[in-house]
Formats: structure tokens, C-alpha cells, sequence
């Protein structure tokens, strides 16, 4: 049995938000500074930093420090984690939709006779 | 990388829309299909109204092996009844002895269409958070499947 990490823990909630999605989105194609991902939105920066705060908890972004700036990097493995956690999801309710298949099959045969 | 947290699918039944809506909504009916072979379905209530409970225990039998005897509750509340039609709720499901590690925070909606003498079936199901160890839950529950496909393979195999 493969154990999860911790990492999971917060994950999808941190995704609930549209604006940590759009930030994740952004540097999931190429690192940037904090200055940089303000520019991208009509938020405060304290408000962004904040974003940038719950994503880094979740352990979905990383921060470097380079000179006076602090740049945010996506931490690949667990959005990984996350996504294979989500397959096996979904393939517990194909399971389950097949299962009401044959049920329903049972069911039909039942009734014709 | 996708950053999804929701799954969707869409099946046809051969079955009329109340047929479908019989098994979703009926204890004595759910509990023939809603786990896999090998795992019981020791307690299920359902209080068919918009706030009203779904509670369903899986439990694992014989045959799973180290699952053996593990409890996997869900208890929701639905948020919309529309017979033969819709129905959605909020659920919590988890590992019994584990809630807090292994809860699963989650918005199910189904949409019933007839077509055809069958029912397209639409299931969308939204995840909103997760215990550190909700995976496990997952992949315990998923073992059951999993075996009851390899019986089905075998079946299949052997029949050849």
C-alpha cells in the first residue's frame, strides 16, 4: 500500500480559491517574483501574499530568495500526489457506476420474468 | 499540469429513470450496489428531503484481506431532491477510528435523463477538502473493487 504524504492535507482546499488557481496556473509555466504576480491582478499585494501564504502551506509553492525579491516556483510532486489521489477517486466511482450497472441488469431480468 | 478537483462522468442505463432513482435513493436497494462484492453494507438511511440525512457504512469482509473489518461511513445531506430527476449532497466520508486524517469533504450531484427507453446518468463529484490520509481511505475502498474486477476477469478467463 502506497502511503500519502501530508502534503494532501490541504491541498484541494487551496484550490477552491479562483485566484490561487490562476497564480498556481502562472508559475506552473515559469517561475516569478512576488512583484511580478501582483502586476497580474487588482489585489493588494498583502492580499496576493496571502494567497502565496496558503499555497506555500500547501506545500504547492516553493519561495526562493533572490537579492531584495522573493521568487515563487511550483513544487511539481504535489500537485503529483494530488492528481494521482484524484485518479484513484475517480476510478472508485467508475467502479461503483459499473457495479449499479449490473445491478440495474439484475434488476431488468428480474422484472421480465 | 491540470489542477482539477472534480470528477465527471456519463453513462447510459437500460433502466427507466425511477429504476435508477429506486437504487440511489432506496436503503435495501443501495446496499446490493453501492460497494463491491466483498463489503457489506451494515447501516444506510436515507431521509429523502432537501436537509435531510444519507448515511451509508461500508464494511469490509473476508476477502479484503488486511481491510478486513474496516469501516468506511459517509454521511451527507441532501441539498437537492428532484425525483427521477436530480439529486445532489454535501457528504463526508471517511476511515472509521480516522476521521480527522482521513475525511473527504465532498459535493455529489446526479442528473437523470431519459432517452430512449434508457437513462443517461450524469455524476459529477466535487471534492472540497481532504485529511492527510484520505487517500488511504480511497485506495481501501478501492482494493474492494479491484478484487471484485480480478473475480470478474477470472470469470471471464476461465469461461474462455
Amino acid at each position: 500500500m502506497v502511503e500519502h504524504s501530508d502534503e494532501l492535507d490541504s491541498v484541494f482546499g487551496s484550490l477552491s480559491d479562483p485566484t490561487r488557481r490562476g497564480i498556481l496556473k502562472k508559475v506552473s509555466k515559469k517561475s516569478m517574483s512576488v512583484g511580478e504576480i501582483a502586476a497580474h491582478y487588482q489585489l493588494t499585494f498583502a492580499a496576493i501574499a496571502k494567497h502565496l501564504d496558503v499555497l506555500h502551506r500547501a506545500k504547492l509553492i516553493s519561495k526562493t530568495r533572490r537579492g531584495k525579491e522573493q521568487i515563487v516556483s511550483i513544487s511539481p510532486n504535489t500537485l503529483a500526489v494530488a492528481s494521482n489521489y484524484l485518479e484513484e477517486y475517480k476510478q472508485l466511482w467508475e467502479n461503483r457506476l459499473d457495479s449499479l450497472d449490473r445491478h440495474l441488469q439484475v434488476t431488468n431480468k428480474k422484472g421480465e420474468k | 499540469m491540470e489542477l482539477i478537483k472534480e470528477v465527471a462522468f456519463e453513462r447510459t442505463y437500460d433502466a427507466s429513470p425511477e429504476t435508477v432513482w429506486q437504487a440511489w435513493t432506496t436503503p435495501e436497494l443501495l446496499k446490493q450496489w453501492w460497494g463491491p462484492n466483498n463489503v457489506t453494507i451494515p447501516e444506510c438511511e436515507v431521509d429523502l428531503r432537501v436537509g435531510g440525512k444519507f448515511y451509508i457504512v461500508m464494511e469490509a469482509g473476508e476477502a479484503m484481506g488486511p481491510y478486513k473489518g474496516t469501516k468506511w461511513p459517509m454521511l451527507g445531506e441532501f441539498t437537492v431532491v428532484e425525483p427521477n430527476a436530480k439529486l445532489s449532497y454535501n457528504a463526508k466520508a471517511w476511515t472509521e477510528g480516522q476521521k480527522e486524517e482521513t475525511t473527504i469533504d465532498q459535493t455529489t450531484e446526479l442528473t437523470l435523463t431519459a432517452e430512449n427507453g434508457k437513462t443517461q446518468v450524469k455524476l459529477t463529484a466535487v471534492i472540497h477538502k481532504t485529511g492527510p490520509k484520505a487517500g488511504m481511505a480511497v485506495q481501501g475502498m478501492q482494493a474492494g473493487f479491484t478484487q471484485q474486477l480480478n473475480k470478474l476477469n477470472d470469470f471471464l478467463t476461465a469461461k474462455k
